[in-house]
């Protein structure tokens, strides 16, 4: 508990760091929705002139988008740091981590927010409410704490990724070309459902990737489309308990690697 | 009782052979190979509760390396170290909790907060007390002198004045340890001799046990009482200040002024004795350097007198500053082939 109290107070000194420069501040929350914004526009294009995309209405696939937009929200708020990742670690930044009694992962992310990604979290919840009620969810108790749970858990997923990936800086210095190749592959296919991809890139997006653990297979339960899955619906049952296990793999990782630091200059 | 125990530590970094020449960077990418650079090679020693150590070295020595070591930051390819009991990579947050660290070249402070928030943020992360914490910042405000800028964001700080409240940060949570790399590095005379006093008074008040490297001599001459002297990552000399300038400059300098005599002033032939040499020589002025255990001072004097007449004299013991020099130089020479 102290710990949470210390991390706390850590997130509101990042916050009043950053309202130090005001008018960035303001800027990023507005670049932050635009571009959220724009990125749905896409699929909303697409729609209106072929209506379904696999069979999913307008409505579900805002759902989806909804979905997955929330998840990146909650995960890159609190972990934007992790852009930093090979830099802290280049210039041996990343020393002052180590030497305060504090996990370094957690001085990490609390040592900035990204508070432009309020704009993915608001514009996500906006949409998946909306959504919703177009989509025709039924939304009894258990289904809201599924969809709770799923949005952590989707999050979590996504944080698994880009941790795993800022374990690589520790050895090999740059990894930001790896790190924005997953931003924009989440990006640009997380917001379809899958099947309208080959098999091969099912399975990829699924067990190599768990991408599909994010919206995709939670949407389907959500809108009652479990039979057109190429996987069993238990395994989508369980797509929050993916994103822990994958999340807290990820951290193990980065922690082991973490030995590898070399620091700068000698 | 040894607070800090190293035996036999060694750090190599490892770097990915470079090529050079058409498609060298391709090459560099996929190969295999590695050439291994060891920064710290076999260093041994033990520091006991309550010293003031210089860790002394040219650039590239291997000083900072050891530092991050023991601080927990590197992990080192081979050899034992025990800091207080802990391994400091294994425990890290345990150990990081009894030691303060001041970088020279990084402030720990937050960037672009008031000062008065980092040591707030101090005070929390190292779960100091309240009131403790309150004594304290008192305390170091005042020795400090930081009143006047507590409420001044860190990055608006001078130098001085940065490194001031990254001492302050350090010692917040009276930690046993505290090791400083380069602290006075850059900074102007007061500010250096401020620190010094500072570090003096920490060490005797506190009983803390310190290690400092640094590159200016006159820390190490005004607050050591020991020193660690290393170079391409081996031990070189440990032991008291005193007995480093016995070992490696054992001579001393009598300055003699000399009286013209009739206009004339004495060649250096004058003063070709055994065991004594012409240092320098600035008109009528004359640095000899001799060897006491060859000819004692006053020998060395009274022969001085009876060949000329002089108007002042001077015995000098080596600077610590000319000892290293010395020092550096021979390696160099040894390195040049």
């Amino acid at each position: 508990m102290a710990t949470a109290g210390i991390c706390w107070d850590l997130a509101k000194a990042a916050l009043r760091a950053q309202m130090e420069y005001r008018a960035n501040f303001l800027v990023g929350i507005l670049a932050g929705v635009v571009w959220q914004v724009t990125g749905f526009f896409t699929i909303w294009v697409i729609l209106s002139r072929f209506h379904s995309i696999g069979g999913w209405t307008l409505g579900e696939i805002a759902f989806l988008y909804g979905l997955r937009l929330t998840a990146h929200g909650l995960w890159v708020v609190p972990f934007a740091r992790l852009i930093d990742m090979d830099y802290m670690v280049r210039e041996g930044e990343f020393d002052r981590f180590l030497i305060r009694p504090l996990n370094p992962m957690l001085q990490i992310i609390t040592s900035r927010l990204r508070i432009a990604a309020l704009g993915d979290l608001v514009g996500g919840v906006v949409l998946l409410s909306a959504a919703s009620a177009k989509a025709g969810v039924d939304w009894s108790p258990v289904a809201l704490v599924y969809l709770i749970l799923v949005l952590i858990g989707g999050a979590l997923a996504e944080a698994a990724l880009q941790i795993g990936c800022a374990a690589l800086s520790f050895r090999f210095l740059d990894t930001g070309g790896l790190r924005f190749l997953i931003d924009d592959a989440f990006n640009k296919f997380g917001g379809y459902p899958l099947k309208i991809f080959s098999g091969g890139m099912q399975f990829f997006l699924t067990w190599i990737v768990p991408m599909a653990f994010v919206a995709y297979l939670p949407a389907a339960v959500l809108l009652g489309r479990t039979g057109e899955l190429r996987v069993s619906p238990v395994v989508a049952y369980l797509a929050p308990l993916v994103g822990l296990i994958w999340f807290v793999a990820a951290w193990r990782i980065w922690s082991w690697q973490s030995r590898n630091y070399q620091s700068s200059g000698h | 009782m040894p607070i800090i125990t190293a035996d036999n530590l060694v750090k190599e970094f490892r770097l990915p052979k470079r090529y050079g020449g058409p498609l060298g960077g391709l090459r560099t990418l996929f190969t295999p190979a590695y050439t291994v650079k060891r920064a710290v090679d076999g260093v041994s020693f033990t520091v006991d509760e309550g010293e003031l150590v210089g860790y002394l070295g040219p650039n590239g020595a291997g000083k900072s390396t050891t530092i991050k070591m023991l601080t927990g930051i590197l992990v080192p390819t081979s050899g034992m170290l025990e800091v207080a009991g802990l391994v400091p990579w294994e425990r890290r947050e345990e150990n990081a909790l009894r030691i303060g660290v001041v970088f020279g070249q990084r402030s720990q402070l937050w960037w672009d907060l008031p000062l008065i928030d980092s040591l707030r943020l101090v005070g929390k992360l190292y779960r100091v007390p309240a009131e403790r914490y309150r004594r304290n910042l008192d305390r170091f405000t005042e020795l400090l002198g930081l009143g006047a800028f507590l409420q001044t964001p860190v990055r608006q700080l001078s130098l001085g004045q940065r490194m001031r409240g990254d001492l302050a940060a350090a010692m917040l949570y009276e930690p046993p340890l505290l090791y400083l790399d380069e602290p006075t590095v850059g900074l102007d005379v007061l500010a250096k001799e401020r620190m010094r006093s500072f570090i003096a008074e920490v060490n005797r008040e506190h009983g803390t046990t310190i290690i400092l490297t640094t590159h200016d001599l006159a820390d190490v001459e005004k607050l050591c009482r020991r020193i660690i002297f290393i170079d391409q990552g081996k031990v070189l000399y440990d032991g008291p200040v005193q007995r480093l300038k016995e070992q490696f400059a054992p001579w001393r300098e009598l300055v003699v002024q000399l009286v013209p005599d009739g206009g004339e002033l004495p060649p250096d032939e004058l003063f070709d004795l055994p065991g004594v040499e012409v240092a320098r020589r600035e008109g009528a002025k004359v640095w000899l350097r001799f060897d006491p255990k060859l000819i004692p001072a006053p020998r060395l004097i009274a022969q001085v007198t009876a060949r000329c007449p002089v108007s002042d004299l001077a015995i000098v013991e080596p600077e610590l500053a000319g000892v290293v020099r010395g020092i550096y130089a021979e390696r160099e020479a040894a390195l040049t082939p």
